[in-house]
């Protein structure tokens, strides 16, 4: 039996306001295997964006375990869950989240910096190469918002993570290319990525192997997809 | 893309605030290294100066010993006279080499101030790396007529009188307090001294033209051995009407009134430094707020607390460095032209008079190496606050940031 992507076992996470006690999320828990694409729905405020929070090792959970490629990451110190995160999970965000100043390249760049990793600019280039981006050295305002989140997911991908979290990938994107970015997915999922996925779009969930749906920081509803 | 070019890049995101905050550390740094080399030239230039006279002892009149001295020393009117007949008592003195009496005082006019110096022949056996330019000539002893002229006396008096041929030898130089002219005997060579500023005549010439019969304002002596300088100094105190004072006490009173000069100029290039360095505090911190997001991605795709301080360090670092090197860089050209002001300028000033062949500012590695080393330092400090704020921030809070 393979070892699970993601464990995660009665996750909470509450924040003090006054002296209310706000639970963005309540007793969560979700397995991911390799190669399983889960995607998350809910309404504002349901807890998706806490979760991926929590399962990408960004926020500590108030309560419960999260078991990441068989490592238990829960109270790990800061400097081993940096390690972890940059070893083991790729981000994707709505927004993009490039560095303006630096070129495509660059910013795919970015994490084999941190890492002190050596061919650089070679396996970034190979990482834009495989989302289908050649214009490398453009900046991020001279490219467009498909073309963003292509370098987006190069970045995210450059340092072959287990784990790839994207919060609402396509939210920003037009038809076309919301259908190449889930083609990349698909492609990734292929190849044994684990892949969270949340969204507010239903085709985009479609295309997922389960849907997850919260409300309230619990899920109310877990579902086959297409 | 390396992590030194990713601060870089980080730098250049703001232009023109990084470009001024870069050139407020640079006149910072160009004016701390131009007073630091001006500093080292200016006492190298009064070390050696004091050296060339070849004196190891001076023989004044009574009263500040050190005021007399400088004042003598750099042209000015003294308040007191030592009688002549002191002069061969002086030379009596066992392991006194040569005892040369001058009588130097200063004739104030309107646009310039004449300094003559009675001497002998001792004077030029004691100064004797002086030349004259071809043609020339010393007057003996005895003598009653005669001028010899410092090199740039001659060429402010001929740019005075707007004449190219009076000032050469065997012409003549009017003399309104003798009423009589004197005959041009020579013009000296350049020393790089203030000697070069002198009208030399014979001593009794000096006497009369500030009616001072029988009066000298200085005995320079030569010792045989210069390490004796305290026992007959200490000798030579007990002649009547005498202060002596060896050449490295006046050095090192010099030196302690430019130190205090100095304290003060240095107060206020600290205060301008401090100035820059909140400056650049603020520049980093601004950047810093400006990109919380891109912070908060940095943690995300990777980046530890440590990596954001070293980054958020090295872009303070790069700063100071850029501006320090642009500053060095404008006050080692540019000195030359500074250096030509300052000497004009303390023209006027006759206790730091210096000519143009004295080096005022020094091109020295060690003061380049300090002040980059001073700046580096500056950026260190100030570099680590935004950077502690930059490393704290946490990334949820941060990738949240609009």
């Amino acid at each position: 039996m393979t070892t699970p992507i993601l464990e995660a076992r009665d996750v909470w996470r509450s924040y003090q306001r006054g002296a209310e006690t706000i639970h963005a999320l309540a007793g969560m828990s979700l397995t991911v295997q390799p190669g399983e694409m889960v995607g998350i729905v809910g309404r504002s405020g349901s807890g998706k964006t806490t979760f991926l929070n929590q399962v990408g090792c960004l926020d500590t959970p108030t309560k419960g375990t999260i078991t990441l490629c068989g490592t238990d990451v829960t109270g790990m110190p800061e400097k081993e869950l940096v390690a972890f995160r940059r070893d083991h999970i790729g981000f994707i965000f709505q927004l993009f989240y490039l560095i303006p100043t630096l070129t495509a390249v660059e910013n795919v760049e970015l994490p084999m910096i941190f890492a002190r990793e050596r061919d650089r600019r070679a396996r970034a280039r190979e990482a834009l190469a495989r989302v289908g981006l050649s214009e490398i050295h453009a900046l991020p305002h001279q490219l467009n918002g498909g073309d963003m989140q292509r370098v987006a997911i190069a970045r995210a991908l450059v340092r072959k993570p287990r784990l790839l979290l994207a919060d609402e990938p396509t939210g920003r994107l037009e038809h076309g290319a919301r259908v190449a970015i889930m083609e990349i997915f698909r492609g990734l999922r292929a190849e044994g990525l684990g892949i969270i996925l949340v969204t507010h779009d239903p085709t985009l969930a479609a295309e997922t192997d389960r849907i997850i749906e919260l409300r309230d920081g619990r899920i109310v509803d877990e579902r086959k997809a297409g | 893309m390396s992590f030194w070019r990713l601060a870089l890049r980080n730098i250049t995101q703001r232009k023109v605030r990084t470009a001024l905050t870069v050139l407020s550390i640079a006149v910072a740094v160009a004016v701390l290294y131009t007073l630091l080399s001006f500093n080292k030239g200016y006492a190298a230039s009064l070390q050696q100066q004091l050296q060339r006279m070849g004196v190891h002892l001076l023989v004044v009149p009574p009263g500040c010993p050190y005021e007399a001295a400088s004042l003598l020393l750099k042209g000015g009117k003294p308040p007191t006279y030592l009688r002549e007949a002191v002069v061969e008592e002086i030379a009596a003195t066992p392991g006194v080499q040569i005892a040369a009496p001058g009588f130097m005082s200063a004739i104030m006019h309107d646009d310039r101030t004449d300094i003559y110096y009675g001497m002998d022949q001792r004077t030029v056996a004691l100064k004797n790396w002086w030349t004259l330019k071809p043609g020339g000539r010393w007057f003996t002893d005895g003598q009653t007529d005669g001028v010899v002229l410092g090199s740039d006396a001659a060429v402010t008096e001929l740019v005075i009188n707007e004449q190219t041929d009076l000032f050469t030898p065997g012409s003549e130089l009017w003399v309104p307090e003798l009423n009589r002219p004197l005959k041009i005997l020579g013009i000296l060579e350049p020393t790089g001294t203030q000697d070069d500023g002198f009208f030399y005549v014979p001593m009794a010439v000096a006497q009369r033209i500030f009616a001072q019969p029988g009066k000298v304002t200085t005995v320079a002596i030569r010792l045989d051995d210069p390490a004796q300088a305290g026992v007959i100094g200490a000798q030579l105190e007990k002649l009547d009407g005498v202060e002596v004072i060896t050449m490295s006490e006046l050095l090192g009173t010099q030196q302690r009134m430019m130190e205090s000069a100095k304290l003060l100029v240095f107060a206020i290039v600290f205060i301008a430094i401090a100035i820059s360095a909140i400056g650049v505090l603020n520049t980093v911190l601004m950047s810093v707020f400006e990109r919380t997001r891109d912070i908060g991605v940095l943690r995300a795709t990777g980046a530890s607390k440590m990596h954001i301080f070293s980054l958020i360090w090295l872009e303070t670092l790069l700063m100071t460095a850029i501006g320090g090197g642009i500053g060095l860089g404008l006050a080692v050209v540019g000195s030359g032209l500074l250096e030509r002001a300052v000497v004009a300028g303390l023209a006027s000033v006759k206790f730091l008079t210096m000519n143009e062949h004295s080096r005022l500012a020094t091109f020295d590695p060690r003061i380049v190496v300090m002040t980059l080393l001073f700046v580096l330092g500056i950026g260190l400090v100030a570099g680590v606050y935004p950077a502690i704020r930059a490393s704290r921030q946490e990334p949820i809070a941060a990738l949240r940031t609009e």
